[in-house]
C-alpha cells in the first residue's frame, strides 16, 4: 500500500514533465515565423529578372514558388508505362486545362549539384522524385490543386476517335501525384520548373533572382516563400507586360512576336509552291524547332486550317476548268475522312519527343521522294506526263471558255 | 471501280486507294500537314493513274482529310486563333507570290534544295545534331 502511494506522485510528475516537453516542442514549431517577402520590381516587360528578398527563421532552407495567376493552359499525358505493381499498362489519359501558364520553384543554391545530376538523365527525369530529393515538395501547392480529368482509353475508343471513358475523380494524394506528371508534360525541361538561386544568410534573410523568360504569359505572377509545408509568406505580386506585336496566345500558353510566324509562313508557303508540296511539311517541324515553347498539339492544330484554305482555292481553280474527277477524289476522300477523324486525337496522346521522332522519319521519307523526283528516269517519264497534263489542261481550259 | 476523265476510262483499284488514303490521312492529320506529296505518288505509282487525272483529284481527297482534321483539332482545343491569324495572311500572300517566282526558277534546283533541307530538318528532329 505504502509503496503505491509513494510511486504515484512520481508518476504524476513524470507525466507533467513529459507533456510539458511536448508543449515546448510544439511551441518551437509555431515559433517558425512566417517569412517575409519583397520583390524589387512590380512590372517586367516581356520577361526579365526579378529579385526576391525577405527574411525567414534563421537556419531554415527557403523555397520559393512562382506561378502565373489568371492564365491557365492545357496539359495532358497519356500513361502507357507498365505499372510496377500490376505489370499492366494502364492506358489512362490525364488532362487538365487549369495548369498555370508559368510555374517554377526556386530552391536553395547549394542544391545546384542535384539539379545538374538530374539534368544528366535527359528526358527521363521524374519531377516528383526530384521535388522530394530537393525538399521542394513543401512548396508544391498550386498545380497540386488543379482539376484533373482522366479517361480510360481503349483501342475501340481510339478507333472511333474518342478519349475513352471518363473515370471517377481521384483522391487528393493521387491527384497531386498525377499533377506532377502533368507539370513535366507541360513544361518538359528541368530548367523550366526548377531553379537553384535562393541564397540564405545565417540570420535568415534570403535573396533569390527569378528569371522570367521571354514569351511567358502576361499578367499577374505570384511569389510565395516557404520554409515548411504550413509556414509560408504572403504572396508577393508582380506583373509581366507585353505589347503589340507581341501577343499572348491563350491556347498555346505563350506570347510571341507575331512578325516571326508571319515571315516564316510567307517564306515556307512560297517555297511550298515551288517544290510542289504543301507548306505544312516544313511549317510544322520548323515551328517546333524554332519556338520550343509552342506545344506540338497547337502547332499541328493551327497549321492544318492554314493549309486548308490553300487547298480550297486549288480545288476551286481546278473545278472551274472541270479538271477534277469527283468520283475518284471523293471515293478516296471518304477513306481519308475516317483517318482524319482519328489522327488529331493521337496528336495529344504522344509526347513532344515521339512527335519529333516520327516527324523526323516522315521528313526522311519525303526527302527520299523528292530525290526520286530528280532522278533521270523519273524526269524522263515526268516530261511525257507533264506534256500530256498540259495538253489536257489546255483542252479543259478551252472547253471551259467555250461555255 | 471505273472512272471516266476527259474521254478516257481508267480502272482504279479502290481497295489499295482507300487503305493508302486512310493511312496517309491518319499520319497527316496527326502531324498537321496536307499530305499531297504522299498522295500523288500513291495515286500515280500504286494506282497507275496518269498525272493529269491525279493533280486535281488528289487535292480533293486531301481536302476531305484536312477539313475533318481541322474540325477535330478545334474540338480538342488545339487551335489557337491568334496564331492562326498571324500565319493565314502570310500563307495567302505566299500562295499568290509563289507561282510568279516559280516561273523563274528550275523545279529541279528547288527539289534538290528541298531534299537537303528536309534531311537536315529531319536529322535535327531526330536529335542527331
Amino acid at each position: 500500500m505504502k509503496n503505491r502511494f509513494r510511486i504515484l506522485p512520481w508518476l504524476g510528475l513524470a507525466m507533467v514533465m513529459f507533456l510539458g516537453s511536448q508543449c515546448v516542442q510544439a511551441a518551437e514549431g509555431e515559433a517558425l515565423a512566417a517569412p517575409t517577402i519583397q520583390v524589387d520590381k512590380t512590372t517586367i516587360d516581356n520577361g526579365g529578372t526579378i529579385k526576391v528578398t525577405g527574411k525567414a527563421a534563421p537556419g531554415q532552407p527557403v523555397y520559393i514558388e512562382v506561378w502565373a495567376e489568371g492564365h491557365e493552359v492545357r496539359a495532358s499525358r497519356f500513361d502507357s508505362d507498365v505499372d510496377k505493381e500490376t505489370k499492366k499498362r494502364p492506358y489512362i489519359f490525364y488532362l487538365t486545362s487549369k495548369m498555370p501558364a508559368f510555374y517554377k520553384i526556386l530552391v536553395p543554391k547549394d542544391l545546384q549539384p542535384k539539379l545538374d545530376e538530374a539534368k544528366k538523365e535527359g528526358s527521363k527525369w521524374s519531377y516528383s522524385v526530384l521535388l522530394k530529393d530537393l525538399g521542394a515538395d513543401i512548396a508544391y501547392t498550386v498545380p497540386a490543386k488543379v482539376a484533373i480529368e482522366r479517361y480510360q482509353s481503349s483501342l475501340m475508343a481510339s478507333v472511333v476517335g474518342s478519349r475513352g471513358k471518363l473515370l471517377p475523380e481521384m483522391d487528393e494524394k493521387e491527384s497531386k501525384k498525377r499533377s506532377m506528371q502533368l507539370v513535366k508534360a507541360r513544361f518538359r525541361s528541368i530548367g523550366n520548373v526548377l531553379g537553384a538561386s535562393v541564397e540564405v544568410q545565417p540570420d535568415g534573410s534570403y535573396s533569390a533572382s527569378l528569371k522570367v523568360n521571354k514569351g511567358s504569359a502576361p499578367g499577374q505572377y505570384k511569389v510565395v516563400a516557404f520554409v515548411d509545408k504550413k509556414v509560408k509568406s504572403e504572396p508577393a505580386v508582380f506583373e509581366n507586360k507585353i505589347s503589340f506585336p507581341t501577343v499572348y496566345m491563350g491556347n498555346a500558353g505563350t506570347s510571341m512576336n507575331l512578325i516571326y510566324p508571319f515571315v516564316l509562313t510567307l517564306v515556307v508557303s512560297i517555297f511550298g509552291v515551288l517544290m510542289g508540296a504543301g507548306g505544312g511539311f516544313i511549317m510544322n517541324p520548323l515551328l517546333i524547332t524554332l519556338f520550343p515553347t509552342l506545344p506540338h498539339t497547337v502547332v499541328a492544330g493551327t497549321v492544318t486550317p492554314t493549309v486548308l484554305f490553300s487547298q480550297g482555292s486549288g480545288i476551286y481553280n481546278y473545278s472551274k476548268i472541270k479538271f477534277i474527277n469527283w468520283k475518284l477524289g471523293a471515293g478516296i476522300g471518304c477513306a481519308m475522312l475516317v483517318g482524319g477523324f482519328i489522327g488529331p486525337k493521337l496528336t495529344e496522346m504522344i509526347t513532344l519527343d515521339q512527335f519529333k521522332f516520327a516527324f523526323g522519319w516522315i521528313l526522311l521519307v519525303l526527302a527520299g521522294l523528292m530525290f526520286w523526283q530528280t532522278t533521270p528516269g523519273y524526269i524522263q517519264k515526268n516530261k511525257k506526263e507533264q506534256a500530256i497534263l498540259k495538253e489536257f489542261k489546255k483542252r479543259a481550259e478551252e472547253s471551259a471558255k467555250a461555255k | 471501280m471505273k472512272v471516266e476523265f476527259w474521254g478516257q476510262e481508267f480502272q482504279v483499284n479502290m481497295v489499295v486507294g482507300c487503305i493508302g488514303g486512310f493511312l496517309i490521312a491518319i499520319m497527316s492529320s496527326m502531324f498537321g500537314f496536307g499530305g499531297g506529296p504522299f498522295m500523288v505518288p500513291l495515286m500515280t505509282v500504286a494506282l497507275r493513274l496518269p498525272m493529269y487525272l491525279v493533280v486535281g483529284s488528289s487535292l480533293l481527297a486531301i481536302f476531305f482529310n484536312t477539313s475533318i482534321s481541322t474540325m477535330r483539332h478545334y474540338q480538342f482545343g488545339n487551335f489557337d486563333l491568334i496564331f492562326f491569324l498571324a500565319m493565314f495572311p502570310a500563307a495567302l500572300l505566299g500562295g499568290y507570290l509563289g507561282p510568279q517566282i516559280a516561273k523563274r526558277v528550275s523545279p529541279m534546283v528547288v527539289k534538290r534544295i528541298a531534299c537537303v533541307g528536309l534531311i537536315l530538318l529531319a536529322l535535327n528532329l531526330l536529335g542527331i545534331y
